[in-house]
């Protein structure tokens, strides 16, 4: 290890062995103090907005959840009866984090194949990548209400992909009408909206990959295949791993795809947590059990982060 | 555009057209809206006056209006803010929690019970200032009503009735509605106007539009109590009856599943639906959409004669008004025979003043009077609601879709939302 700048700038500061000298607690001199104060004026705009926009509301959100908070009227404490109502007698919560779930598997292993698919396609050296790289991106940062209204416009009966289908006289399903067809077609609408990101991840990631690593696997007759999983995928798992652990938590929040493309129907086939928690929230003014609702959310993301962080030492294939 | 007494700009979910501006606008609008209220408080005497409008007309209309009732009393300063139909609740609602609701508060019939709290009872005052109450409609006097209490001076309202296609009507030599057609009339009608990529009709499980059937066939959707109960054996099978227009009949379209209750309205301005259920508010919107002749039918007869909702808005006083005698005369002057003709002849609101009402006529299709009189005269309800309103709005469309498509038996539907909603 290099030594870091700041040693070097100011040679007299915390040198142990004075410090063992002069006894018990070591005395922070004045550099000590303009060294923290600047870590902390770094620290600060994060840490102001972290407080600010993160904590306080957390734990605000947190105090509301033990009270039954409507927005017009009394507040009154009520204890666990929120959480209590929602694991017990709440008759669609269950369903609804069942469908989030369906939401998350159907979502995340299809955004993450595709997503190293294409990037390694694209990074095979075909003529025109980075346009198609470009195209493959557009619909990340187009906005995603646009997106899902655009879908729900070709999805609709006698939108355009009903009229396409009738045309080959196909049969044409109610998509966005039907409670079985509706989660699938919003989960295809996400992958097509959401691979671009981890794609764009995936393709930084290939590219640090050394080509001599390919070279001698060829010369050692390994086949394309072989290069793959033997080369390309252990290396990319740090990339796939943050992919991964990014797409669960953003799936998990999944909010403008019910809003925009169903509303949370047919019946209550593709309404998500977070989507329950606005209505309930913003539509039904039902403060504190929308705060009960978020918290349990936050909590289920976070067990599943913590799993995904504790997997990561089994197939997270780290350079040392 | 007209947004009350219920939609064309849907009200609780959103609408293709309504979520991009209104989305966009509403953090400017916010900010606006404060700056508004702070210089309503600056300016010593003013009323402040909150109301919904989408586009200028609506909102020079309304200006006008403060004008109005300005020039009838000099003392009356009224300060219009305005938001769109889909934040104006939102807005009115965090107001409400933080105590700094505008003095004069527009509110629809439809959610008088969920914000009723939020405003002053009106009849001691209509009593100390002997104001005559019977100028206006008696049902959407009711209407307002909460907790025995009138909330609101009405400036508009509407039964829910049935819009035609004349021109799809004349193509299929179809006989147009009579005055007094019956349910099976109606059903042999929309089967003759089913073909191709065309429909008889076009239904929505959203509240409004279908109740007047249900009404019509005898059921009920509250019980004695004012609550809701949309599981008792009549409202089940009216609604299943309903929903086999589209699934069984095939007479209207399938639906995707979606809160816009403008679905059934796009078809039918679209000239993909022949017939479509909304109410005298849409008159000037149909004529400004809908590239074709059309007319006015009353709610089809069905077991218990031809009955349906009356919704409408008006202005109440919000509970935190100081000057309550001030701005109970501002109201007065808001919903006065002057604003109502005003309002009646911009085609904007069917008046609630009866005696307004033929200036309305005079911009509507031929036969209206006769349609809307009869239907006001022998076949309306007021359109009572629960504070809970909202919610149940949004699971009765929620759950309504997939029995529309034959998905779910309409008792499975009903009960679910029943379980939520009580």
């Amino acid at each position: 290890m290099p030594s870091s700048p700041s040693k070097a700038v100011s040679p007299h500061s915390s040198i142990p062995a004075e410090r063992h000298r002069r006894g018990a607690k070591p005395r922070k001199s004045s550099t000590d103090y303009t060294k923290a104060s600047t870590v902390l004026a770094f620290l600060l705009p994060n840490g102001l907005g972290f407080l600010g926009f993160t904590l306080l509301p957390l734990l605000a959100a947190l105090v509301i959840s033990f009270f039954s908070w409507p927005v017009l009227g009394q507040h009154r404490f009520i204890g666990l009866e929120n959480y209590i109502r929602l694991f017990t007698k709440d008759p669609v919560f269950f369903r609804v984090f069942l469908t989030t779930l369906y939401f998350v598997i159907g979502y995340v292993p299809l955004n993450l194949v595709l997503a190293v698919a294409v990037a390694v396609w694209l990074n095979s050296g075909i003529r025109g990548g980075k346009l198609f790289r470009l195209i493959f991106f557009l619909p990340v940062f187009t906005p995603m209400v646009a997106n899902a209204l655009v879908w729900r416009l070709l999805l609709t009966p006698h939108g355009v992909v009903d009229y396409a289908l009738t045309l080959f006289h196909l049969p044409s399903p109610n998509w966005l009408g039907s409670d079985r067809l509706a989660m699938p077609a919003m989960v295809l609408m996400s992958v097509w909206q959401g691979f671009g990101y981890n794609m764009l991840v995936f393709s930084a990631g290939l590219r640090s990959i050394p080509r001599p690593l390919y070279e001698a696997a060829a010369i050692d007759g390994a086949k394309p295949w072989t290069r793959f999983r033997r080369i390309t995928l252990p290396l990319l798992t740090p990339s796939i791993f943050f992919g991964m652990v990014m797409t669960f938590i953003t799936s998990f929040q999944v909010f403008v795809q019910p809003y925009v493309l169903t509303a949370g129907g047919p019946g209550v086939s593709t309404t998500t947590v977070v989507y329950y928690l606005y209505n309930n929230g913003f539509q039904y003014f039902k403060m504190g059990y929308a705060s009960a609702i978020g918290w349990v959310l936050f909590a289920v993301i976070m067990v599943a982060t913590a799993l995904q962080f504790g997997l990561q030492k089994r197939f997270v294939h780290y350079e040392s | 555009m007209n947004p009350s007494p219920s939609l064309p700009l849907n009200p609780d979910g959103l609408t293709r057209r309504g979520f991009l501006t209104l989305s966009a606008k509403s953090s400017a609008a916010l900010l606006l809206l404060r700056s508004a209220s702070s210089a309503a408080a600056a300016q010593k005497g003013a009323l402040s006056w909150f109301m919904w409008g989408n586009t200028d007309p609506e909102i020079n209309l309304w200006k006008e209006i403060a004008g109005i009732a300005h020039k009838q009393d000099p003392n009356l300063q009224i300060d219009l803010t305005t938001a769109g139909w889909g934040d104006y609740w939102t807005k009115m609602t965090m107001e409400a929690a933080s105590g700094g609701m505008q003095n004069i508060v527009s509110i629809q019939s439809q959610r008088t019970p969920q914000f009723a709290s939020a405003f002053q009872p009106l009849d001691p005052l209509v009593k100390a200032q002997n104001f005559d109450l019977k100028a206006f409609d008696a049902t959407i006097l009711q209407a307002l009503t909460f907790d025995g209490a009138l909330r609101a001076l009405p400036y508009d309202f509407g039964p829910h009735i049935i819009f035609y296609n004349k021109d799809l009507f004349k193509r299929d030599n179809v006989q147009e509605p009579k005055a007094d057609w019956t349910y099976d009339e109606f059903l042999q009608t929309a089967k003759k106007l089913t073909h191709g990529n065309q429909y008889g009709f076009a239904a929505f499980p959203y509240p409004d539009f279908c109740f007047p059937f249900i009404l019509s066939d005898g059921a009920t959707y509250l019980n004695a109590q004012g609550e809701i109960d949309v599981v008792n054996a009549a409202f089940v099978k009216a609604y299943d009856a309903y929903a086999a227009l589209v699934h069984q009949l095939h007479v209207a379209p399938p639906l995707p599943a979606t809160q816009d209750a403008n679905t059934g309205w796009s078809l039918w301005t679209a000239g993909n639906a022949a017939m479509v259920v909304s109410g005298p508010w849409d008159v000037v919107n149909a004529k400004s959409s809908a590239k074709f002749e059309f007319g006015l039918a009353r709610i089809p007869k069905g077991s218990k004669g031809s009955i349906t909702v009356v919704g409408g808005s008006g202005f109440g006083i919000s509970s935190s008004a100081k000057d309550r005698n001030l701005a109970f005369k501002a109201i007065a002057a808001l919903t006065s025979d002057e604003a109502e003709e005003r309002l009646a002849s911009a085609g904007r609101a069917f008046p609630a003043r009866k005696a307004q009402q033929p200036s309305w006529y005079k911009n509507a299709p031929p036969g209206s009077e006769e349609i809307l009189n009869s239907t006001l005269n022998g076949g309306v309800v007021p359109f009572k609601t629960t504070p809970n309103w909202q919610q149940f709005n949004l699971l009765f469309v929620q759950y309504g879709i997939p029995v529309m498509n034959g998905q779910t038996p309409a008792a499975t539907a009903l009960q679910q939302v029943q379980a939520q909603v009580s």
